[in-house]
C-alpha cells in the first residue's frame, strides 16, 4: 500500500508543478497528437491525464471533453452493451473528428478504463455503467458540474449520442460515416470475380448442369422458406426478441413460451414452425415415398406413426394457439369435450 | 326389377338423359355456383349484426370519393383538388389515389341504375368487397384447374370462398382497395399463366389489361411487377426457356408498362423508380437469350458459339450494371421506397421510418396469427409443395414461387397474410385434392383386382395403390373410407373455424363499438358518428379539426370539416407538427395551433369504457414522430425509466402536455368503476396522476357519451382592451 502511495504522491505533485507551467495552447496540442495516435480518434485517459487536462487547468478551459466510462471486467455482460457502446462511440467520435477536419472545435471524445483509474470514476462520481460525462469549458466540479447522458438514451446510440452533443455544446455533429460493410477494393474484386464467371456459369445454364436444375435443391429450399416464414423468424429478427426467456423469479427456470397475442419468443416459434411442417411433410411422404416399401407391415407400421404424430402435432398446435392468444380455435372435438 | 331396385343417382340423372360427362359439368357448375353465393353471405355478418355501413378509416376516404365520383363524373373527379384536407396545404386527389376501386363502384352503380335498381351509392361500396371476393372464387378455380386438375380447382375455390386471410379485408362494409385487388392480383397471374402454357398472344395481352386492372387498383401491384420477372428469371435458370414464355413475357410487359403509365399516381415509376428494374432487367436478358438463340441457330459450329456466347454475356452483363449504376448515381431511377425497402430488410422501417412501424398492420407476423388465419391449411402447405415438385411444369413452378415469397412478405408484416392467401389456398388445394382423388380411385377400383390407370394424379401413388390393391385388398377400402371421413371431417373442422374467425374477429366495423355487458348482452357504442354528426351540425363549415392522422378520413367524410391530417400519410413534417403539438404544453401548442388555424381539437379517450386504441396508447408515437422532426421532443422526457405510465409516478411533462389535458380534463371527478377512486382510467388500469388540470387556451365543446370521442374549441385570442 504504502509502497504504492508515495510514487504516485510524488508523480501528482511532479504533474501539479508541471501543469502550472503549461499553457493552454500546450494542453491543446498535447490532446491534438493523442487523438491522431488513437486510431478512432478516441483518447485514452488515465488518472494522470484527467488530472493533467480536466483538475489542474483553471476554467474556462479552451476546450472540453465527452468521455466514455468503460470497464473492461463488464464487457461480457450482455445487458450492458459497453462493446457495442464502445464501438459507436468511436465512430461518432471519427465521423465528428473527419467532418470537422478544417474547423477544429475542440471538443474531444476520451474514454476511461475503471481498473486503471479508478480515482477518477471516484471524482466523477460514475457508480453505474453505461456513462458519458461531457466536462464544459466552464465546468468547476467534475462531479455536479459535468453533464450526464440520461440513461434512456442508450437505446439508439448514436443518434442520442449526436442529439446530445448538438444540444450541449451547441456545435454540428454533420453525417456519421458509417464503415462500409464490404470494402472499395473487396467490392473491385468481387465484380471482377463476378464478370469472369458469367461467362462461365452462362454456358452451364444452358447446357444444363447446375445445382439449380435439380428439383430436389428447390424443393428443400422451399420448405426452408415457408418454415422461416411460418416460425415467425422476421418477427424474431426485426424485434430483436431472444430465443428465451429467464425466469424472475426462478432465475433457473427458461421461459420458452409467451403467452399473449402479438408478442413471441424465437425457440417458441421454431417449436410451432416445426409442428407445422411436419405434418405436411409426413402427409407427401405418405403418399409418395412409403408406396415404395415393399413389406406391408413395415408401411403399416409407418402409416399408423404418421397419423399419430400428425394427430399429436396439429393437437398440439391447437393447444399452444388457445393458450397463446386467448382465441378458443377449433380442434378435432367441440370445445365442449375439453 | 332388379335395375329399379339398385337405381342409384347416376341413373336417376341418366333419366335426364345426361351423358357422364355433362353430369359431370353440372355437378361442377353447381358447386361453382354454390361457392359463390357462400363467398358472399359468409362476408355479411357485419351488416347484420350492425347496419349497412363503412368501415375503419381508409374505406372512409374511398366512399368520400366514390361519391362525387357519381356526383361530378369522371374528368372532375381526376383534377380534383381537396380543400378539406391536409389544411393549409390541400391534396391533389386525383393524382395521388389508385382509381380502380371508385370507378369500379362507380360503374357497377351506373349499371344497377341503368337495369332501374335505384340503390345508394353507399349500398354499392358495401357490397363491392364482397361481390368481388365471389369472382375470386371463380378465378380461383380456374387459377387450380390450369396449375392442377378441375379438382383442385373446386377445392381451391372452396377454400378460398371462407380463408379468414382474405376475408379479414373483404367483408361487406370494407370498402378498400384491397377487395378488388385480390381479385385483380390473382386474375392477372392466372392470366399471365394461362399465356405461358399457351404461348397465344391473346392470352398475355389479357394478363396486361389484368395487370393494368390490378396498378389501377391497389399499390401492392410493386409485388406482381417483380414476382413475374422473377419466375421468368428462374425459369431461365433452370433452362425452361420457350418461345411461349418469350411471347408471354414480351407482351404483358411492354403493355403493360404502356397501360400502368396511364395512371397519374404511377406515372413513370415503371422506367424510373428502382423497384420496377428488375422487369426491365429480366426484359432485356429475355431479348438476349432470344438473339443467343437465333444466333446459335445460324451458326453451325459449337465452338464459335461459345465464344460469341461468352463475349455477349460478358458485354451485356457489364453494360447493364454500367446502365443501373448511371441511372442511380445521376438520381434518374430512384432508390427504393421505404416501405418497398422494409420488405428487404426489415428491420430498416423500425429504425428509420416511425410512420411505417406505427401501423399495427405492419408489424411482423407471429407464428399464432398464421393459425388463426390459414388453420388447416398451414399444414396442408408443404404437403401441396411437395406435390407440385413431383409434378412440375412452368404453371407449378409458378405458383410455388407465387406462395413461397408471399409466405416470406407475409412474415414480415401482418398484412400481407391477404397476398399470401390466394397461394396458400391454391397449394393446400393440390394437396387435399391429390390426397381424395387417389383415395377415390382406390375405392372405385373395387373388384377390378388391377386398376387401370385413369387419374393424372402422381403416378407413383397410383401404382403404389395398384400394388397395396394386390396385397392386401379388405383393409385397403376400409382405411381408404376411414381416411375420407377423416379429410372431409378436417375440412368441416376448417369451414367451422372459417366461419367462426369470421363472426368474432372481422367483422366489426370499428367505427361502431360492440361490447359485451355485464350480463353477457351486446352494448354498442357510437361516440364516433355521435361526434362527427356533431361536428357537422353544431361548427362553421370551414372549421379546421386537428386531430390524430388515424381520425383524418372519418372526420371529412362524416363531419364534412376540414382537417389538418389525415390517413393518406403523405407528408412527414405535417404529420410531425400535430404530434409535437399534442406531445407539447398547451401554451406553446397554442402556438402550434394558432399557426396552423385551428378551431376545434379532437382526442379519442377509452378511459371510461375501456377501449385501448385511444390516442393515449398512440401517444407515444405521436412523440415519436413529431420527436423525428422537432428534435425538441424527446421521447425519454415522457417516459420513466423506460416505462409510459399515466398515473402519479407519471413524467412531469407526461402529465401537463397537452394530450393528457385534453383526454383527461374533468376526469378526475369522474367515478368510472365501483370500488374505485375517482379518475380510475378503465383502458390502462390505473388512477390517473394530475386529476386537477385547468385548460387556458382552449374549451370543452362536446364530449359524446361514453367519452370516446372528446372535442375542444380553440379560445380566439384575449381581448388586449
Amino acid at each position: 500500500m504504502g509502497n504504492f502511495f508515495i510514487p504516485s504522491l510524488i508523480s501528482f505533485f511532479l504533474l501539479l508543478s508541471k501543469a502550472e507551467s503549461e499553457s493552454e495552447s500546450e494542453l491543446i496540442a498535447d490532446l491534438f497528437a493523442l487523438q491522431s495516435e488513437s486510431k478512432s480518434g478516441v483518447i485514452h485517459l488515465d488518472d494522470r491525464a484527467v488530472a493533467r487536462f480536466l483538475t489542474s487547468p483553471k476554467t474556462p478551459r479552451p476546450y472540453s471533453l465527452l468521455i466514455f466510462f468503460d470497464a473492461v471486467q463488464l464487457r461480457n455482460k450482455p445487458d450492458l452493451r459497453l462493446r457495442q457502446l464502445s464501438q459507436e462511440f468511436a465512430l461518432v467520435a471519427s465521423s465528428f473528428i473527419a467532418n470537422h477536419n478544417s474547423t477544429n472545435p475542440k471538443l474531444f471524445f476520451c474514454d476511461i478504463e475503471f481498473r486503471e483509474s479508478q480515482s477518477s470514476f471516484s471524482l466523477f462520481g460514475v457508480v453505474s455503467l453505461p456513462s458519458i460525462y461531457l466536462v464544459g469549458r466552464t465546468t468547476k466540479s467534475l462531479k455536479d458540474d459535468s453533464e450526464r447522458m440520461v440513461q434512456g438514451d442508450f437505446t439508439r446510440f448514436t443518434d442520442s449520442l449526436v442529439d446530445f452533443i448538438e444540444s450541449r455544446t451547441k456545435l454540428t455533429v454533420g453525417p456519421i460515416h458509417h464503415p462500409p460493410i464490404i470494402s472499395r477494393a473487396q467490392t473491385g474484386i468481387i465484380l471482377g470475380f463476378l464478370l469472369i464467371w458469367s461467362p462461365f456459369a452462362a454456358k452451364k445454364m444452358l447446357s444444363g448442369e447446375t445445382m439449380l436444375h435439380n428439383p430436389r435443391i428447390w424443393l428443400s429450399g422451399a420448405i426452408f422458406i415457408y418454415f422461416f416464414s411460418v416460425s415467425g423468424t422476421m418477427h424474431t429478427v426485426i424485434r430483436k426478441m431472444p430465443m428465451f426467456l429467464m425466469d424472475r423469479e426462478d432465475p433457473e427456470r427458461l421461459i420458452f413460451f409467451y403467452r399473449g397475442t402479438g408478442m413471441q419468443l424465437g425457440l417458441e416459434g421454431f417449436a410451432a414452425g416445426f409442428l407445422y411442417t411436419i405434418v405436411g411433410l409426413l402427409l407427401a411422404f405418405v403418399t409418395h415415398l412409403l408406396v415404395y416399401v415393399k413389406d406391408p407391415k413395415a408401411q403399416r407400421v409407418a402409416m399408423l406413426f404418421s397419423i399419430f404424430v400428425s394427430f399429436w402435432a396439429v393437437r398440439q398446435v391447437i393447444f399452444l394457439d388457445n393458450w397463446k392468444t386467448g382465441y378458443a380455435i377449433h380442434g378435432f372435438w367441440p370445445s365442449s369435450w375439453n | 326389377m332388379a335395375a329399379v331396385a339398385n337405381m342409384p343417382v347416376s341413373d336417376l340423372l341418366k333419366s335426364f338423359k345426361l351423358k357422364t360427362k355433362q353430369q359431370e359439368l353440372l355437378i361442377r357448375v353447381s358447386i361453382l355456383c354454390l361457392v359463390y353465393i357462400l363467398a358472399f353471405i359468409t362476408r355479411l355478418f357485419s351488416v347484420l349484426r350492425y347496419e349497412s355501413m363503412i368501415h375503419e378509416f381508409d374505406p372512409y376516404f374511398n366512399y368520400r370519393t366514390t361519391l362525387y365520383l357519381t356526383q361530378n363524373g369522371f374528368y372532375d373527379f381526376w383534377n380534383w383538388f381537396d380543400y378539406e384536407s391536409w389544411y393549409p396545404l390541400g391534396r391533389i386527389v386525383g393524382g395521388t389515389l389508385y382509381p380502380g376501386l371508385m370507378v369500379t363502384a362507380a360503374l357497377i352503380y351506373r349499371i344497377l341504375h341503368f337495369l332501374r335498381f335505384a340503390v345508394h351509392i353507399r349500398e354499392v361500396c358495401v357490397l363491392t368487397a364482397p361481390f368481388f371476393a365471389s369472382n375470386t372464387t371463380l378465378v380461383a378455380y380456374f387459377f387450380g384447374k390450369e396449375i392442377w386438375d378441375t379438382g383442385a380447382g373446386l377445392v381451391a375455390a372452396i377454400l378460398i370462398a371462407v380463408c379468414p386471410g382474405y376475408i379479414s379485408r373483404s367483408v361487406a362494409g370494407s370498402y378498400d382497395n384491397e377487395g378488388v385487388a385480390i381479385f385483380a392480383l390473382l386474375f392477372t397471374f392466372y392470366l399471365f399463366v394461362k399465356a405461358v402454357n399457351t404461348g397465344s398472344l391473346a392470352w398475355s395481352l389479357a394478363s396486361a389489361f389484368g395487370y393494368f386492372y390490378m396498378v389501377s387498383a391497389w399499390g401492392g401491384y410493386v409485388f406482381i411487377i417483380n414476382l413475374i420477372p422473377l419466375y421468368v428469371l428462374v425459369l431461365l435458370i433452370t433452362g425452361r426457356y420457350s418461345m411461349r414464355l418469350y411471347v408471354a413475357y414480351n407482351c404483358m410487359y411492354v403493355l403493360g408498362m404502356l397501360l400502368a403509365m396511364q395512371i397519374r399516381f404511377v406515372g413513370f415509376q415503371h422506367v424510373q423508380s428502382g423497384e420496377h428494374m428488375a422487369a426491365m432487367g429480366v426484359f432485356f436478358l429475355m431479348q438476349v437469350f432470344y438473339f443467343l438463340d437465333w444466333v446459335k441457330h445460324m451458326l453451325s459450329d459449337t465452338k464459335l458459339f461459345q465464344a460469341f456466347l461468352r463475349i455477349t454475356v460478358t458485354c451485356a452483363v457489364t453494360v447493364g450494371t454500367i446502365a443501373l449504376g448511371l441511372g442511380m448515381l445521376s438520381g434518374y431511377i430512384s432508390p427504393w421506397t421505404g416501405r418497398f425497402y422494409s420488405l428487404l430488410d426489415p428491420t430498416y422501417a423500425k429504425d428509420h421510418i416511425p410512420i411505417i412501424a406505427s401501423v399495427s398492420e405492419h408489424q411482423p407476423t407471429a407464428w399464432s396469427s398464421f393459425m388463426f388465419d390459414f388453420h388447416i391449411l398451414l399444414f396442408l402447405f408443404p404437403a401441396g409443395l411437395y406435390f407440385c415438385f413431383k409434378r412440375l411444369s412452368d404453371a407449378t413452378i409458378f405458383i410455388v414461387m407465387y406462395g413461397l415469397t408471399s409466405m416470406y412478405f407475409a412474415g414480415v408484416m401482418v398484412r400481407l397474410i391477404l397476398v399470401a392467401t390466394p397461394a396458400v389456398c391454391l397449394i393446400s388445394a393440390i394437396a387435399v385434392s391429390a390426397t381424395v382423388k387417389n383415395l377415390t380411385v382406390l375405392l372405385r377400383s373395387k373388384n377390378k383386382g388391377v386398376q387401370t390407370g385413369s387419374t393424372k394424379g402422381s403416378g407413383s401413388s397410383k401404382a403404389s395403390s395398384k400394388a397395396l390393391l394386390d396385397q392386401s385388398q379388405p383393409f385397403q377400402k376400409n382405411g381408404a373410407i376411414a381416411l375420407l371421413f377423416g379429410a372431409f371431417y378436417l375440412l368441416s373442422k376448417y369451414a367451422t373455424h372459417c366461419t367462426w374467425v369470421t363472426s368474432e374477429a372481422y367483422s366489426s366495423p370499428s367505427i361502431v363499438l360492440a361490447a359485451r355487458g355485464a350480463h353477457g348482452s351486446r352494448v354498442i357504442f357510437d361516440d364516433y358518428r355521435e361526434a362527427y354528426f356533431w361536428l357537422r351540425q353544431n361548427t362553421p363549415p370551414d372549421a379546421k379539426v386537428m386531430s390524430w392522422w388515424d381520425y383524418g378520413y372519418q372526420i371529412t367524410a362524416m363531419g364534412n370539416r376540414t382537417v389538418i391530417v389525415d390517413n393518406n400519410t403523405w407528408n412527414n413534417t405535417h404529420i410531425a407538427t400535430v404530434g409535437r403539438a399534442m406531445s407539447s404544453y398547451e401554451d406553446e401548442a397554442i402556438e402550434i395551433m394558432r399557426s396552423l388555424d385551428v378551431d376545434y381539437v379532437l382526442v379519442v379517450f377509452g378511459g371510461v369504457t375501456g377501449y385501448s386504441s385511444d390516442d393515449i396508447n398512440k401517444f407515444l408515437w405521436m412523440v415519436r414522430i413529431g420527436g423525428g422532426v422537432f428534435p425538441v421532443i424527446k421521447e425519454p422526457d415522457y417516459l420513466v425509466n423506460g416505462e409510459y405510465r399515466v398515473d402519479k409516478g407519471a413524467a412531469p411533462k407526461m402529465l401537463n402536455c397537452l394530450m393528457y389535458k385534453l383526454c383527461y380534463y374533468r376526469f378526475g371527478e369522474m367515478l368510472t368503476e365501483y370500488g374505485k377512486p375517482p379518475g380510475y382510467d378503465r383502458a390502462r388500469g390505473v388512477e390517473i396522476g394530475n386529476k386537477d388540470i385547468k385548460l387556458e387556451h382552449l374549451e370543452e365543446a362536446f364530449t359524446t357519451s361514453n367519452w370516446i370521442v372528446r372535442i375542444y374549441k380553440v379560445k380566439p385570442p384575449n381581448n388586449r382592451w
